[in-house]
Protein backbone atom coordinates (compact mmCIF):
# COMPACT_ATOMS: atom_id res chain seq x y z
CA UNK A 1 0.00 0.00 0.00
CA UNK A 2 1.31 3.27 -1.36
CA UNK A 3 1.23 6.02 1.29
CA UNK A 4 1.86 9.62 0.94
CA UNK A 5 2.91 12.42 3.38
CA UNK A 6 0.79 15.24 4.28
CA UNK A 7 2.79 18.22 5.98
CA UNK A 8 0.39 20.27 8.18
CA UNK A 9 1.70 23.87 9.27
CA UNK A 10 2.33 26.08 11.40
CA UNK A 11 3.04 22.68 13.13
CA UNK A 12 4.88 21.09 10.91
CA UNK A 13 2.66 17.84 12.00
CA UNK A 14 3.53 15.02 9.13
CA UNK A 15 0.70 12.96 8.36
CA UNK A 16 0.92 9.53 6.43
CA UNK A 17 -2.58 8.49 4.33
CA UNK A 18 -2.94 5.67 1.76
CA UNK A 19 -2.87 7.76 -1.77
CA UNK A 20 -6.20 8.70 -2.79
CA UNK A 21 -7.33 9.26 0.77
CA UNK A 22 -9.43 12.06 1.97
CA UNK A 23 -7.90 14.94 3.78
CA UNK A 24 -10.58 14.55 6.51
CA UNK A 25 -8.88 11.14 7.22
CA UNK A 26 -6.01 13.54 9.34
CA UNK A 27 -8.89 14.30 12.43
CA UNK A 28 -8.63 10.76 12.68
CA UNK A 29 -4.74 10.29 13.03
CA UNK A 30 -4.05 12.32 15.65
CA UNK A 31 -6.24 14.09 18.46
CA UNK A 32 -5.05 17.61 17.39
CA UNK A 33 -7.22 19.77 15.32
CA UNK A 34 -4.83 20.13 12.58
CA UNK A 35 -7.22 21.11 9.86
CA UNK A 36 -10.87 23.14 11.73
CA UNK A 37 -13.47 21.05 9.40
CA UNK A 38 -16.86 22.26 9.23
CA UNK A 39 -19.76 20.64 7.06
CA UNK A 40 -16.98 18.54 4.97
CA UNK A 41 -19.35 19.03 2.28
CA UNK A 42 -17.33 22.53 0.49
CA UNK A 43 -19.99 24.90 1.64
CA UNK A 44 -18.82 26.47 4.71
CA UNK A 45 -15.27 27.56 4.29
CA UNK A 46 -13.73 26.17 7.66
CA UNK A 47 -11.10 24.31 6.20
CA UNK A 48 -9.25 26.39 3.94
CA UNK A 49 -5.53 25.60 3.03
CA UNK A 50 -2.96 27.64 1.51
CA UNK A 51 -0.89 24.62 -0.54
CA UNK A 52 2.68 25.34 -0.35
CA UNK A 53 3.88 22.40 -2.41
CA UNK A 54 2.06 19.71 -4.21
CA UNK A 55 -1.16 21.70 -5.46
CA UNK A 56 -1.80 18.53 -8.25
CA UNK A 57 -1.54 16.45 -5.58
CA UNK A 58 -4.87 16.96 -4.04
CA UNK A 59 -6.84 16.66 -7.17
CA UNK A 60 -8.25 18.99 -9.41
CA UNK A 61 -10.74 21.60 -7.50
CA UNK A 62 -14.30 22.04 -9.33
CA UNK A 63 -16.16 24.90 -10.43
CA UNK A 64 -18.50 25.41 -7.33
CA UNK A 65 -15.41 25.37 -4.80
CA UNK A 66 -13.30 27.90 -7.41
CA UNK A 67 -16.21 30.09 -6.79
CA UNK A 68 -16.57 29.72 -3.10
CA UNK A 69 -13.08 30.54 -2.45
CA UNK A 70 -13.31 33.55 -4.85
CA UNK A 71 -16.07 34.15 -2.30
CA UNK A 72 -14.09 33.71 0.27
CA UNK A 73 -11.09 36.01 -0.94
CA UNK A 74 -8.96 33.31 -1.65
CA UNK A 75 -7.81 34.58 -4.94
CA UNK A 76 -4.56 33.67 -5.01
CA UNK A 77 -4.89 30.46 -7.17
CA UNK A 78 -3.07 28.03 -4.51
CA UNK A 79 -6.00 27.64 -1.60
CA UNK A 80 -7.96 24.68 -1.73
CA UNK A 81 -11.21 23.54 0.57
CA UNK A 82 -9.21 20.54 2.58
CA UNK A 83 -12.70 18.68 2.75
CA UNK A 84 -12.67 18.51 -0.94
CA UNK A 85 -9.47 17.27 -1.45
CA UNK A 86 -7.83 13.76 -1.79
CA UNK A 87 -3.92 12.72 -1.54
CA UNK A 88 -2.67 11.79 -4.45
CA UNK A 89 1.24 12.59 -3.61
CA UNK A 90 3.28 14.43 -1.00
CA UNK A 91 1.89 18.04 -0.29
CA UNK A 92 2.25 20.78 2.07
CA UNK A 93 -0.48 23.02 3.59
CA UNK A 94 -1.22 25.48 5.78
CA UNK A 95 -4.34 26.69 7.63
CA UNK A 96 -5.82 29.52 6.51
CA UNK A 97 -5.93 31.19 10.22
CA UNK A 98 -2.37 31.33 9.89
CA UNK A 99 -1.58 32.24 6.51
CA UNK B 1 -50.08 -14.61 -2.22
CA UNK B 2 -50.66 -10.53 -2.62
CA UNK B 3 -47.44 -8.84 -2.21
CA UNK B 4 -47.71 -7.36 1.46
CA UNK B 5 -44.96 -4.33 1.30
CA UNK B 6 -45.85 -1.22 2.42
CA UNK B 7 -44.25 2.00 2.99
CA UNK B 8 -41.87 2.03 0.44
CA UNK B 9 -42.83 5.04 -1.77
CA UNK B 10 -44.54 2.89 -4.70
CA UNK B 11 -47.66 4.93 -4.82
CA UNK B 12 -48.27 7.17 -6.96
CA UNK B 13 -45.90 9.89 -6.10
CA UNK B 14 -46.86 12.90 -8.11
CA UNK B 15 -46.55 16.22 -5.95
CA UNK B 16 -49.85 17.29 -4.80
CA UNK B 17 -48.46 20.44 -5.47
CA UNK B 18 -47.34 21.65 -9.02
CA UNK B 19 -44.24 23.78 -9.86
CA UNK B 20 -46.56 27.00 -9.69
CA UNK B 21 -48.47 25.90 -6.57
CA UNK B 22 -45.60 24.95 -4.97
CA UNK B 23 -44.38 28.51 -5.80
CA UNK B 24 -47.76 30.18 -4.73
CA UNK B 25 -47.68 28.24 -1.68
CA UNK B 26 -44.06 28.88 -0.68
CA UNK B 27 -44.56 33.18 -0.90
CA UNK B 28 -47.96 32.63 1.54
CA UNK B 29 -45.59 30.13 4.08
CA UNK B 30 -42.62 32.94 3.92
CA UNK B 31 -45.33 36.12 4.62
CA UNK B 32 -46.84 33.93 7.95
CA UNK B 33 -42.92 33.74 8.96
CA UNK B 34 -42.32 37.42 8.29
CA UNK B 35 -45.19 38.05 10.84
CA UNK B 36 -43.69 35.46 12.87
CA UNK B 37 -40.53 37.08 13.29
CA UNK B 38 -42.12 40.76 14.00
CA UNK B 39 -44.02 38.91 16.42
CA UNK B 40 -41.01 37.60 17.44
CA UNK B 41 -38.86 40.80 17.91
CA UNK B 42 -42.04 42.21 19.76
CA UNK B 43 -42.65 39.59 22.57
CA UNK B 44 -39.42 37.87 23.20
CA UNK B 45 -36.68 39.26 25.64
CA UNK B 46 -33.65 40.56 24.57
CA UNK B 47 -34.58 39.36 21.38
CA UNK B 48 -32.12 41.22 19.44
CA UNK B 49 -29.57 41.62 22.16
CA UNK B 50 -27.14 39.36 19.78
CA UNK B 51 -28.05 42.31 17.39
CA UNK B 52 -26.48 45.15 19.67
CA UNK B 53 -23.55 46.57 20.34
CA UNK B 54 -22.88 45.83 24.13
CA UNK B 55 -23.43 41.63 24.14
CA UNK B 56 -23.40 40.44 27.62
CA UNK B 57 -20.67 37.87 27.63
CA UNK B 58 -22.49 35.65 29.96
CA UNK B 59 -25.72 35.48 26.96
CA UNK B 60 -23.55 34.97 24.17
CA UNK B 61 -21.70 31.98 25.87
CA UNK B 62 -24.51 29.92 26.71
CA UNK B 63 -26.33 31.07 23.61
CA UNK B 64 -23.47 28.96 22.07
CA UNK B 65 -23.54 26.38 24.32
CA UNK B 66 -27.21 25.97 23.30
CA UNK B 67 -26.86 25.98 19.72
CA UNK B 68 -24.35 23.19 19.71
CA UNK B 69 -26.25 20.63 22.40
CA UNK B 70 -29.75 21.54 19.90
CA UNK B 71 -27.21 20.46 16.52
CA UNK B 72 -26.15 17.74 18.30
CA UNK B 73 -29.45 16.67 19.82
CA UNK B 74 -31.65 17.18 17.06
CA UNK B 75 -29.57 15.49 14.53
CA UNK B 76 -30.51 12.25 15.87
CA UNK B 77 -33.69 12.93 15.56
CA UNK B 78 -33.58 14.60 12.37
CA UNK B 79 -32.02 11.30 11.46
CA UNK B 80 -34.83 8.89 12.25
CA UNK B 81 -37.01 11.54 10.57
CA UNK B 82 -35.30 10.25 7.00
CA UNK B 83 -36.56 6.89 7.42
CA UNK B 84 -40.11 8.10 8.13
CA UNK B 85 -39.36 10.43 4.98
CA UNK B 86 -37.72 7.41 2.82
CA UNK B 87 -41.65 5.66 3.19
CA UNK B 88 -43.46 8.68 2.15
CA UNK B 89 -41.53 10.23 -0.40
CA UNK B 90 -37.88 9.01 -1.88
CA UNK B 91 -37.58 11.96 -3.69
CA UNK B 92 -37.84 14.24 0.00
CA UNK B 93 -35.41 11.85 1.34
CA UNK B 94 -33.14 12.27 -0.84
CA UNK B 95 -33.10 15.74 -0.86
CA UNK B 96 -33.33 15.68 3.01
CA UNK B 97 -30.39 13.39 3.01
CA UNK B 98 -28.33 15.47 0.86
CA UNK B 99 -29.20 18.75 3.70
CA UNK B 100 -28.73 16.79 6.83
CA UNK B 101 -24.70 15.36 5.29
CA UNK B 102 -24.44 19.52 5.05
CA UNK B 103 -25.79 20.10 8.35
CA UNK B 104 -24.71 16.90 10.49
CA UNK B 105 -21.56 18.19 11.98
CA UNK B 106 -21.56 22.36 12.61
CA UNK B 107 -21.70 21.63 15.93
CA UNK B 108 -18.07 21.86 16.04
CA UNK B 109 -18.31 25.17 14.21
CA UNK B 110 -19.94 26.89 17.78
CA UNK B 111 -17.62 24.81 19.58
CA UNK B 112 -14.80 26.21 17.93
CA UNK B 113 -15.76 29.90 18.30
CA UNK B 114 -16.58 28.75 22.09
CA UNK B 115 -13.20 28.16 22.63
CA UNK B 116 -12.39 31.68 21.14
CA UNK B 117 -14.08 33.01 24.10
CA UNK B 118 -12.85 31.27 26.79
CA UNK B 119 -14.97 28.25 26.65
CA UNK B 120 -13.42 24.89 26.93
CA UNK B 121 -14.73 21.56 25.15
CA UNK B 122 -15.13 19.57 28.54
CA UNK B 123 -16.56 22.88 30.02
CA UNK B 124 -19.13 22.73 27.04
CA UNK B 125 -19.94 18.93 27.27
CA UNK B 126 -20.29 19.61 31.27
CA UNK B 127 -23.13 21.77 30.50
CA UNK B 128 -26.79 20.31 30.52
CA UNK B 129 -29.34 21.60 28.18
CA UNK B 130 -31.44 23.84 29.26
CA UNK B 131 -35.46 22.49 29.49
CA UNK B 132 -36.83 24.11 26.24
CA UNK B 133 -34.21 22.16 24.36
CA UNK B 134 -35.09 18.67 26.04
CA UNK B 135 -39.06 19.70 24.88
CA UNK B 136 -37.82 20.52 21.75
CA UNK B 137 -36.10 17.33 21.08
CA UNK B 138 -39.08 15.56 22.94
CA UNK B 139 -41.42 17.36 20.39
CA UNK B 140 -40.05 15.64 17.54
CA UNK B 141 -39.91 12.30 18.49
CA UNK B 142 -43.38 12.95 19.78
CA UNK B 143 -43.96 14.64 15.83
CA UNK B 144 -42.47 11.05 14.43
CA UNK B 145 -44.55 8.75 16.51
CA UNK B 146 -47.81 9.93 16.24
CA UNK B 147 -47.89 12.51 13.50
CA UNK B 148 -45.04 11.92 10.69
CA UNK B 149 -42.11 13.73 9.44
CA UNK B 150 -43.54 16.37 8.45
CA UNK B 151 -43.21 18.50 11.39
CA UNK B 152 -39.80 17.98 12.09
CA UNK B 153 -39.03 19.45 8.12
CA UNK B 154 -40.89 22.15 8.99
CA UNK B 155 -38.76 22.76 12.40
CA UNK B 156 -35.90 22.97 9.35
CA UNK B 157 -37.63 25.28 7.08
CA UNK B 158 -38.02 27.53 9.46
CA UNK B 159 -35.05 27.68 10.90
CA UNK B 160 -33.02 28.06 7.74
CA UNK B 161 -35.97 30.92 6.77
CA UNK B 162 -35.01 32.78 9.46
CA UNK B 163 -31.28 32.06 9.25
CA UNK B 164 -30.86 33.25 5.75
CA UNK B 165 -32.52 36.10 6.96
CA UNK B 166 -31.70 37.38 10.03
CA UNK B 167 -28.48 36.18 10.62
CA UNK B 168 -26.10 38.18 7.99
CA UNK B 169 -27.27 40.85 10.04
CA UNK B 170 -26.61 39.23 13.53
CA UNK B 171 -23.22 38.47 12.56
CA UNK B 172 -22.24 41.98 11.37
CA UNK B 173 -22.83 43.44 14.20
CA UNK B 174 -21.12 40.19 16.07
CA UNK B 175 -18.44 41.63 14.23
CA UNK B 176 -18.11 44.87 16.31
CA UNK B 177 -19.25 43.58 19.78
CA UNK B 178 -17.16 40.14 19.65
CA UNK B 179 -14.82 40.64 16.88
CA UNK B 180 -14.68 39.19 13.63
CA UNK B 181 -11.79 36.43 14.75
CA UNK B 182 -13.67 35.00 16.94
CA UNK B 183 -16.92 34.05 15.25
CA UNK B 184 -15.32 32.29 12.28
CA UNK B 185 -17.68 29.51 12.91
CA UNK B 186 -20.98 31.42 12.62
CA UNK B 187 -19.49 33.16 9.40
CA UNK B 188 -18.45 29.24 8.37
CA UNK B 189 -22.24 28.46 8.78
CA UNK B 190 -23.98 30.86 7.26
CA UNK B 191 -21.64 29.91 4.39
CA UNK B 192 -23.87 26.66 4.63
CA UNK B 193 -26.90 28.02 4.68
CA UNK B 194 -26.58 30.71 1.65
CA UNK B 195 -24.56 29.14 -0.78
CA UNK B 196 -26.34 25.92 -0.74
CA UNK B 197 -29.56 27.58 -0.26
CA UNK B 198 -30.58 25.65 2.61
CA UNK B 199 -34.26 27.20 2.85
CA UNK B 200 -34.29 25.89 -0.75
CA UNK B 201 -33.74 22.58 0.01
CA UNK B 202 -35.92 21.99 2.67
CA UNK B 203 -38.95 23.59 0.68
CA UNK B 204 -38.15 20.81 -1.90
CA UNK B 205 -38.13 18.26 0.72
CA UNK B 206 -41.55 19.64 2.17
CA UNK B 207 -43.60 19.96 -1.00
CA UNK B 208 -42.89 15.68 -2.01
CA UNK B 209 -44.15 15.87 1.62
CA UNK B 210 -47.64 17.86 1.69
CA UNK B 211 -50.28 15.17 -0.07
CA UNK B 212 -53.11 17.59 0.46
CA UNK B 213 -55.13 20.69 2.64
CA UNK B 214 -54.44 19.09 5.61
CA UNK B 215 -51.21 18.93 5.18
CA UNK B 216 -50.71 22.31 4.41
CA UNK B 217 -52.62 23.54 7.33
CA UNK B 218 -50.33 21.46 9.62
CA UNK B 219 -47.75 22.44 8.10
CA UNK B 220 -48.52 26.18 9.09
CA UNK B 221 -49.68 25.34 13.20
CA UNK B 222 -46.21 23.11 13.44
CA UNK B 223 -44.04 26.71 12.08
CA UNK B 224 -46.35 28.51 14.88
CA UNK B 225 -45.86 25.33 17.83
CA UNK B 226 -41.73 25.63 16.72
CA UNK B 227 -41.48 28.78 17.29
CA UNK B 228 -43.40 28.88 20.79
CA UNK B 229 -40.84 26.29 22.18
CA UNK B 230 -37.83 28.57 20.47
CA UNK B 231 -39.41 31.33 21.94
CA UNK B 232 -39.30 29.25 25.75
CA UNK B 233 -35.41 28.81 24.92
CA UNK B 234 -35.00 32.60 24.25
CA UNK B 235 -36.90 33.62 27.89
CA UNK B 236 -34.86 30.36 29.50
CA UNK B 237 -31.62 31.89 28.21
CA UNK B 238 -32.05 35.40 29.46
CA UNK B 239 -33.47 34.61 32.78
CA UNK B 240 -30.58 32.77 33.29
CA UNK B 241 -27.69 34.84 31.77
CA UNK B 242 -28.63 38.69 32.13
CA UNK B 243 -31.64 38.36 34.58
CA UNK B 244 -29.48 36.36 37.25
CA UNK B 245 -26.54 38.98 36.85
CA UNK B 246 -28.87 41.78 37.98
CA UNK B 247 -30.36 40.15 40.64
CA UNK B 248 -26.62 39.16 41.86
CA UNK B 249 -26.03 42.80 41.66
CA UNK B 250 -28.43 44.48 43.69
Amino acid sequence: MALKKLTILPTGTEILLPTGSPLTEVEYETPQRLIPFGCRSGSCGACVVQVLEGFDSLGEPDDDELDFLEDLGRTGGNHRLACQCRLRGDAIVRVADDI
Amino acid sequence: MPNRVHNVGYGDRTPFLNAAASAKLRAEIDEQLDLQVAEWYANVPEAAHLEGRNVDSAYYKRHLIETAWRIRLLRVAESKALAEIAKRSPEAAQVWANYEQEEMLHDELFIADLEKVGVSREQFLDTEPYLSTKLLTGYFSYLLDHEGPLGVVAYSYLVEYVNVKLEPKKLEALKGSVGESNIGGQINHSHTDINDDHPGEVWAAVRHLLRGDDDIAAFKRYLREHQSILAQYFEELYQDTIVKAEKQSV
